[in-house]
């Protein structure tokens, strides 16, 4: 028996949509940067340009998509009341936005004062949504590993946003405060529970329910959606033992205990590819495409890891941190945030037009709400820009074409979005009209 | 007493089953029965029915599909 979907508890479409249709444009943004800067920005994990890239795309990019379908998905699945949804978008959404602006441009120009107000954007922004989140999320009557992983995943963002803000607050009062730990220490953690506790954390939640359900696959084995959260939490909370006095970045078996995480995460890759592969229905759409782009992204990932690991002379080059970090931010995180787009805004669109019109004005087919070739030509777009990234690390002079290809695909994907909240609103305002008509009717006669 | 109306949505893509049930829903005629087969308790699906005007009763079946028959209220 497979979970179940409840649409009663929904938010309004807007809450959602803002965050879905602001997410792109900074993703364009960031290929935009890439672009400009050429083989400057991606010198070393390091470069402001590197850094400010990053961070467009995992907050104002991927928090922005995730937050926004969080909201609308734990109200869905779990049922969960969210505190007054209109009033949390309207406050997250534009701090978020500013916060990752700030941030951005801190970087690049390098301005301290930039970093703390980012600082405290982020802490507001994100204070408001984690306990809003958390409380939803506890007080919920739902059960289930979804619902259970999930709840960590707030946690691995809590944990994020507070070793992020710690991190804006030293870079920004550098001359002033003296730090406990080491900034390597702090960037260590925060990337790792920022990556592997709320980002992969949350696509295995989600992935329990959207992979059987939406690809009609088998459900995940229920050893494995046990031993995938919680190795990883495991291996979350020994990495930042390294916080501990004295305990240092270099001891032998921290890297241990990332392979270990990076096993989990290959793992997770494999039992979704294979569930895939035994899906009823043989027809590819493009969500499973990108979910399928995405799964081999992270066995990449894995799979590099392992080897910088064995041949540490590869492994200590300026740009292996690069390597990885293409595989991970555009391959895996923006692949699924983009076929789950591709799946939630349709969805969403529907059942909203469905509920106004009811039976007497059926919305347009689910499939109509995008263009099947736009969603595909931005696919194939998607990922020849992440060959050309991946490439660009392996050969800088390649900058140029692959922010470019990455900015066009991110501009691809506002523009399909877009064109789907505008056909939502064209038939909402027909069946207004309608409405509208109907009711004057009577008083005319 | 008229023949069903079926709609196997076990091999569906949600909201396929939903689509075509909401489609089914305003041909139906009075005492006519739909019959949907399903993975899922289709949650929506009641939302609709019940803001709609029609009556449905759910059986889970032993292979642990969801057979919903739904009529016009």
């Amino acid at each position: 028996m497979q979970p179940t979907l409840s649409f009663e508890q929904a938010p309004p479409i807007s809450v959602p949509y803002r965050f879905f249709l602001t997410a792109p444009l900074f993703g364009a943004v960031a290929g935009l940067i890439l672009a400009w800067l050429g083989p400057a920005a991606i010198e070393s994990r390091w470069s402001p340009g590197a850094l400010a890239m990053t961070h467009l795309i995992v907050v104002d990019f991927m928090l922005q998509a995730m937050c926004g379908s969080l909201l609308q998905f734990v109200a869905v699945v779990a049922g969960a009341n969210i505190w007054r949804p209109r009033l949390v978008a309207a406050v997250v959404h534009p701090l978020i936005t500013a916060g990752a602006v700030f941030l951005a441009t801190a970087f690049l120009l390098e301005r301290q004062l930039l970093f703390l107000l980012a600082a405290l954007t982020f802490a507001t922004a994100m204070g408001l949504f984690l306990t809003v989140m958390a409380i939803a999320l506890l007080r919920t009557p739902a059960r289930g590993m979804s619902i259970y992983v999930l709840r960590l995943a707030v946690f691995g963002l809590l944990v994020t946003v507070v070793l992020g803000v710690i991190l804006a607050t030293t870079l920004g009062l550098h001359e002033e405060l003296q730090s406990v730990w080491s900034l390597l220490t702090l960037i260590n953690v925060h990337v790792a529970w920022g990556v592997g506790g709320w980002a992969l954390m949350l696509v295995i939640g989600v992935s329990y329910l959207v992979v059987p359900m939406f690809q009609l696959t088998p459900a995940y084995p229920v050893w494995l959606t046990r031993l995938l959260p919680a190795g990883l939490l495991l291996v979350l909370c020994l990495w930042s033992l390294q916080l501990l006095p004295g305990m240092g970045t270099a001891q032998a078996w921290q890297s241990g205990v990332v392979i270990a995480g990076m096993l989990l995460a290959g793992l997770f890759a494999l039992a979704t590819l294979w569930l895939q592969s035994r899906r009823r229905r043989r027809q590819a759409d493009v969500t499973l495409i990108f979910w399928r782009g995405a799964m081999l992204a992270l066995l990449g990932l894995a799979a590099s890891w392992l080897l910088f690991e064995a041949l540490p002379q590869l492994g200590g080059h300026a740009r292996a941190p690069l390597w990885l970090g293409v595989l991970a931010l555009p391959g895996v995180f923006l692949s699924v945030i983009m076929g789950m787009l591709y799946k939630i805004m349709p969805f969403l669109n529907w059942l909203h037009l469905q509920r106004q019109g009811g039976t007497a004005m059926p919305p347009p087919n689910m499939k109509q709400m995008i263009p099947e070739r736009a969603m595909r030509g931005q696919m194939r777009l998607h990922f020849v820009a992440l060959i050309l990234l991946l490439a660009a690390v392996l050969w800088p002079a390649l900058a140029l074409p692959a922010g470019l290809a990455f900015s066009a695909s991110c501009l691809w994907l506002e523009w399909n979005l877009i064109g789907a909240a505008r056909l939502y609103a064209r038939f909402r305002d027909r069946i207004r009209a309608a409405a509208a008509g109907s009711a004057a009717a009577p008083a005319q006669s | 007493m008229p023949e069903p109306r079926l709609i196997d949505g076990r091999g569906m893509e949600p909201p396929e089953p939903l689509e075509l049930a909401v489609a089914e829903l305003g041909t139906l005629a009075p005492g006519e029965e739909l019959v949907m087969l399903l993975n899922c308790e289709p949650l929506p699906l009641y939302a609709i029915l019940d803001r709609s005007g029609y009556r449905y009763r759910s059986e889970r079946r032993a292979d642990g599909s969801n057979e919903v028959h739904i009529q016009k209220a």
